[in-house]
């Protein structure tokens, strides 16, 4: 890469490491719905830049069990959150990663995530109700991560993606809604683990995704809107599922995603210049490790966890990535 | 995070701390101890709320107070799922009029339209306003569910206005639109997505929602007749064709102009005369005495041609003949890969390979 910019690992990592000491930041506390999945997004940004011993374990696993909520039978985003299907996915990666899956009880989070399907085979985030083809692929991967994939009626979710399908190839949020890049990946993802990729038109989907990306090398989630650092896990994904990585042009993307890092403060943002987060800095390391950018660990793009954990757990399944750089 | 303030401004309502009609509850505080990657905050106004919250969660308790609380809550953070859905339990307990209830959401709508709850609890009170009367407590007689969704979709236009590719305010019309999947409300969306295409002619939204109106969720419950079908596909080619006229470079366009081919199983061959002066390297000069072809647009003088969209269409339209069609399609796809198109090269290359190693078996 010579003279190119590279990725500042130890700066990122610093930067995921401060997150928790900000006492005083506004945005944290507005954020506590999120808080779960932001431990996640970090973890797994700190494991594919191998720094994976950077947070305190037992301070970890600690925390993501006093989200617990032991009146539903899954996790809260926060302790005291009702227990929401998101959240609860994240614990689980969590403890995956950490190897303390042994601290969840299998049988009522499993029943919490299949109590969450609706009549039309979605499910929903939690009691509120809100659906979306996003809790179906939580609900599929966790079940998955959980040994309990058995107990879910397969026919019944599939059947809901199929019809979330749109006239362009691509899938929506709901049946009747836009197709959007982060919906196409929930939905390819779901399927992948479900061993149904057949139901699809995989050629028309992965032309779709390769049209996302624009002339400055970033990739937008539909047509005509603006590139975004996190659609370069969205729609890297899908197409390493897909099989068809190579279609988008790995030089400019990964140029991109550097663009948007945050040299001073580390971090990654959504486009150069704007203020970095830990979503997008997970999202914008995990596109890249896909690209095959040397020096990073393998990320499993139809689990986003490292695909060490899925070999390990006999999960893998068969997608390529690009192969890593040296 | 403008819209929360401090708890030390001039004229502030006390917190509930401060209020003998709160004194009953016991404050929870938030969680404090091992937290990686999540810092304790600080504001009064939010933490004082927030306390008092877990506090009636603890008791249980569904009066008129926990809506004031809630809505004190989504106001500071609408993202608060549990205070959305503790609401929302307390709106049905206590018998709240849902009418009122909807318009008091009207301004959180705008306001906070990036939030998915906001619109999920229009959802659940919409699915209740329109379902038998007996089941919604309402403040004055209830309209039919028409008048409640005619209204709905004026007040989602204007929500559009402050951000035409909204999705969930997309997504959100097109569930009231088949939810209560009235012929009326389906001849409305035509007209409206007509203006907003005229305003934007790349608004991928309102392209899909012309879609999902004529073809998909609309077009299934017409019941038209075949004449009358190729009515509509005629007018749906004809309007695509004007539009791409407009701006050659819109994706949104043209995929919307494949996605009604192939719904319609319609051959692709048909539009050939169309897409070939978008495959030219210069805009088709018009002669004085030149027959202006109203049914098919040219692009105008200033494109960028050729469009790339339009190279990859024809090519399309020629490997579906076959035969020759295939050599010409490959002479296409090389254009697209080594010039017009070369960020997706690889994907030029792979068509070239599949279609020649086809036309060998």
């Amino acid at each position: 890469m010579g003279a190119e910019p590279k990725l500042n690992i130890p700066l990122h990592v610093k930067y995921i490491q401060s997150l928790g000491e900000n006492k005083d930041d506004l945005t944290y506390h507005l954020t506590a719905h999120l808080r779960m999945n932001a431990v996640y997004w970090g973890l797994t940004a700190l494991y594919i830049m191998k720094n994976k011993d950077a947070l305190d374990r037992e301070e970890m696993i600690e925390y993501v069990m006093s989200c617990w909520d032991e009146q539903a039978g899954g996790f809260g985003a926060h302790p005291d959150h009702d227990a929401h299907i998101h959240a609860t996915l994240s614990a689980i990666q969590i403890l995956v990663m950490q190897d303390a899956l042994d601290r969840v009880d299998v049988d009522r989070v499993t029943k919490f995530i299949l109590s969450l399907q609706q009549p039309s085979g979605v499910f929903a985030g939690d009691a509120f109700g809100e659906i979306d083809t996003r809790f179906l692929y939580i609900a599929v991967q966790a079940l998955s991560l959980l040994g309990r994939l058995h107990e879910l009626d397969v026919e019944k979710t599939v059947g809901y993606i199929q019809r979330c399908r749109n006239f362009d190839g691509g899938f929506g949020a709901i049946i009747g809604a836009e197709s959007h890049a982060a919906q196409v990946f929930v939905c390819t993802a779901a399927l992948a683990i479900l061993d149904r990729l057949d139901v699809i038109d995989q050629e028309t989907l992965a032309w779709w995704l390769s049209e996302r990306q624009l002339p400055n090398g970033g990739l937008n989630g539909r047509p005509e809107k603006l590139e975004d650092v996190c659609y370069s896990f969205w729609v890297l994904s899908a197409l390493s599922i897909l099989k068809k990585l190579n279609w988008i042009d790995a030089d400019k993307l990964i140029k991109f995603i550097l663009s948007a890092e945050d040299l001073e403060h580390g971090g990654i943002a959504d486009r150069p210049g704007d203020q970095p987060d830990v979503f997008h800095t997970q999202f914008g390391v995990a596109g890249l490790s896909l690209l095959g950018y040397p020096g990073l660990e393998d990320i499993d793009p139809v689990y986003c966890l490292p695909a060490k954990i899925t070999e390990a757990k006999g999960l893998r399944k068969d997608w390529e990535a690009l192969p890593r750089r040296v | 995070m403008s819209h929360v303030s401090g708890g030390d401004m001039p004229g502030k309502p006390p917190l509930y701390c401060e209020r003998e009609d709160w004194s009953d509850i016991v404050p929870i505080p938030q969680y404090d101890g091992v937290n990686p990657l999540a810092p304790i905050f600080y504001n009064p106004e939010y933490k004082d709320a927030t306390d008092y919250f877990r506090g009636i969660v603890k008791t249980g308790e569904l009066s008129p107070r926990v809506l004031e609380l809630t809505e004190k809550i989504i106001r500071m953070n609408p993202a608060h799922y549990s205070a959305w859905q503790y609401r929302y339990r307390t709106l049905l307990a206590v018998k709240a009029p849902l009418d009122v209830e909807l318009r008091l959401m009207d301004s959180l709508a705008i306001h906070f339209m990036k939030t998915y709850q906001v619109w999920h609890h229009r959802r659940l009170l919409l699915t209740l306003l329109t379902a038998s009367p007996s089941t919604a407590t309402t403040s004055k007689p209830l309209p039919d569910a028409f008048d409640i969704a005619t209204s709905e979709l004026e007040f989602i236009a204007r929500v559009l206005e402050e951000d035409s590719k909204n999705y969930h305010t997309w997504s959100y019309r097109e569930w009231i639109l088949a939810h209560v999947d009235d012929a009326r409300l389906w001849l409305g969306e035509l007209p409206y997505v007509d203006d907003l295409l005229e305003a934007d002619v790349r608004n991928n939204s309102a392209w899909h929602h012309r879609f999902f109106v004529v073809f998909s969720r609309g077009g299934k419950r017409s019941g038209a007749s075949p004449v009358e079908e190729a009515e509509v596909l005629q007018r749906e080619i004809s309007f695509t064709k004007d539009k791409i006229s407009l701006a050659p470079n819109n994706p949104s366009a043209w995929n919307y102009l494949r996605g009604l081919l192939d719904h319609t199983h319609t051959s692709w061959g048909k539009l050939v005369v169309f897409v070939l002066p978008y495959t030219q390297l210069q805009p088709t000069t018009h002669s004085s005495d030149e027959v202006v072809d109203l049914d098919n647009p040219k692009p105008p003088a200033e494109a960028e041609l050729p469009c790339a969209a339009a190279l990859d269409f024809l090519a399309e339209a020629y490997v579906r003949e076959g035969g020759e069609g295939v050599q010409k399609a490959v002479t296409l796809w090389k254009s697209l890969a080594n010039e017009h198109d070369t960020i997706r090269k690889k994907y030029w290359e792979y068509r070239i390979k599949e279609a020649l190693a086809s036309k060998l078996v």
